[in-house]
């Protein structure tokens, strides 16, 4: 057993780290020019140079701020250690039996348990769980959940995590907006040329594609890191008892039903968390997590 | 012979590449051993900080108990006293078993047991039960880390070679190895 070396999987998620970001570099810069041909050949350059500058810029700073946002997102708070000791006391203890530094901790507001780590590496991470993860469960089972998130900190999922959710999501976002004005363009002016119309069907379909692609890249992250991280989280423990128990009463929880509940998470952070916040029964493909009741019984065989 | 010397050059350097590795290799998991210590320190430290404020609180409300008051300030100094990490963990560990004593004390009284100072102490205390196990626990993992990196082929032999030596495992009380009962 060599518990301490996570080698392969941090090669694994740094590279992939890269491969995404040249990814949506490139992504960006071809909507950039399917925009510019859109427009037309007198503006053509200068989008295509707003759109180089844009997505380097866009890129570098969510490298950098990724975790920032999905922090922002859910309206996280700092934890600080006299509001929250229990908290942070678990969070201590679990960095000294897994060697990492402490990463920063915040709270927000939601009556469900759930939990997510974000950041680039180890040394630039946060942790965030909701009011009712703190509420709910008890020190061992908090532990638990603890531990999960800090196998996912130490492996450097949160890199490739966090950056595939903020960034991508960005794009589906940005996508929107692109279909909505081309909308309202193709309704003031209808005798344009066929070119531009070409170009506005090009851009439709890249439009409609791009949260398509993104959305499968997304789910293609937490499915199998999420067993990885469990099974990481005993080992930091050295017992399945307080994660398999919290996974227990997170399954007898009941979905959000109205809006407000669901507002509190945004769509496209939701395969950060340690359970699906919108606890969707759906499986196989399209599902963002595994089935809880999966997770726990690979964690009463262990 | 060109050839020849540029071969004897690669593997000239390939060994002496080997050799760093290696070297590295072990002073990087002797750190970690090192510093894992450190840690355990770091946390009897914060006990023995505590133990005088949670003794006087306790104190205020049962005078009387006098016997377990002098145990634990005897354990305590012998904490402070004591220079290596064997020595430190044991006594660590007497104190600890002489605090489980006085909360039991302490539970048993309900002033004591709604003071908040008292309740703040108590949780903190609890908290380095777990970081002090913790910290054992990496401890050790370190320890295995140089074991297997020490007895694996071909580290065995630069092992050797550098002359370095194989730490102690830390044994781990049976009492901490059990789940606590009561839920905090």
């Amino acid at each position: 057993m060599d518990r301490l070396s996570f080698h392969d999987q941090i090669y694994k998620n740094k590279l992939k780290s890269f491969l995404l970001l040249a990814i949506i570099l490139a992504v960006l810069i071809l909507l950039g020019y399917v925009i510019g041909k859109t427009v037309g050949q007198d503006y053509f350059f200068i989008i295509m140079i707003i759109a180089i500058i844009f997505s380097v810029g866009y890129i570098w700073f969510g490298y950098y701020n990724s975790h920032k946002l999905a922090l922002a997102s859910v309206k996280a708070k700092p934890a600080s250690h006299s509001a929250y000791p229990l908290y942070n006391n678990v969070v201590e203890g679990l960095c000294l039996a897994s060697g990492l530094p402490k990463p920063k901790l915040y709270v927000m507001q939601d009556n469900n348990i759930n939990a997510f780590a974000s950041g680039r590496d180890p040394k630039n991470a946060v942790i965030c769980v909701t009011t009712g993860c703190l509420e709910k469960l008890d020190k061992h089972e908090l532990e638990g959940i603890m531990a999960h998130e800090l196998s996912h900190i130490a492996n450097f999922d949160i890199r490739f995590m966090t950056l595939t959710a903020v960034l991508v999501g960005m794009i589906a976002i940005i996508s929107e907006i692109f279909l909505r004005s081309l909308f309202w363009r193709s309704m003031g002016n209808s005798d344009d040329n066929k070119g531009q119309v070409i170009f506005i069907i090009l851009g439709i379909v890249l439009a409609i594609l791009a949260p398509i692609v993104t959305v499968l890249v997304q789910l293609a992250i937490s499915r199998k890191r999420e067993y990885t991280a469990d099974a990481t989280a005993v080992k930091f423990i050295r017992s399945p008892t307080g994660l398999k128990n919290a996974l227990k009463k997170i399954q007898s929880e009941v979905p959000p039903r109205t809006s407000e509940e669901k507002h509190h998470y945004n769509k496209a952070i939701a395969p950060l968390f340690i359970s699906d916040p919108f606890k969707r029964k759906i499986s196989g493909l399209f599902a963002t997590h595994p089935p809880i009741e999966k997770r726990i019984k690979i964690l009463e065989n262990m | 012979m060109v050839t020849v010397t540029t071969w004897i050059i690669i593997t000239v350097v390939a060994i002496i590449a080997i050799f760093i590795y290696y070297y590295n290799k072990f002073v990087i998991l002797e750190n970690r051993i090192q510093n894992s210590e450190a840690q355990i320190d770091v946390q009897l430290k914060k006990r023995t900080d505590l133990v005088p404020s949670l003794v006087k609180v306790v104190k205020g409300f049962a005078k009387h108990e006098k016997e377990i008051f002098d145990k634990i300030t005897k354990a305590r100094s012998e904490l402070m006293q004591s220079k290596n990490l064997s020595q430190k963990v044991k006594a660590g560990d007497q104190l600890q078993g002489f605090l489980g004593k006085l909360f039991a004390i302490a539970e048993s009284n309900p002033e004591i047991k709604s003071n908040s100072n008292y309740l703040h102490l108590q949780q903190e205390l609890a908290a380095i039960e777990d970081k002090v196990a913790y910290s054992r626990q990496f401890y050790n993992d370190s320890v295995l880390g140089l074991e297997n990196a020490s007895e694996r082929f071909p580290g065995v032999l630069f092992f050797k070679l550098f002359g370095r030596k194989k730490k102690d495992f830390l044994k781990i009380p049976e009492t901490e190895r059990k789940m606590p009962e009561i839920d905090l």
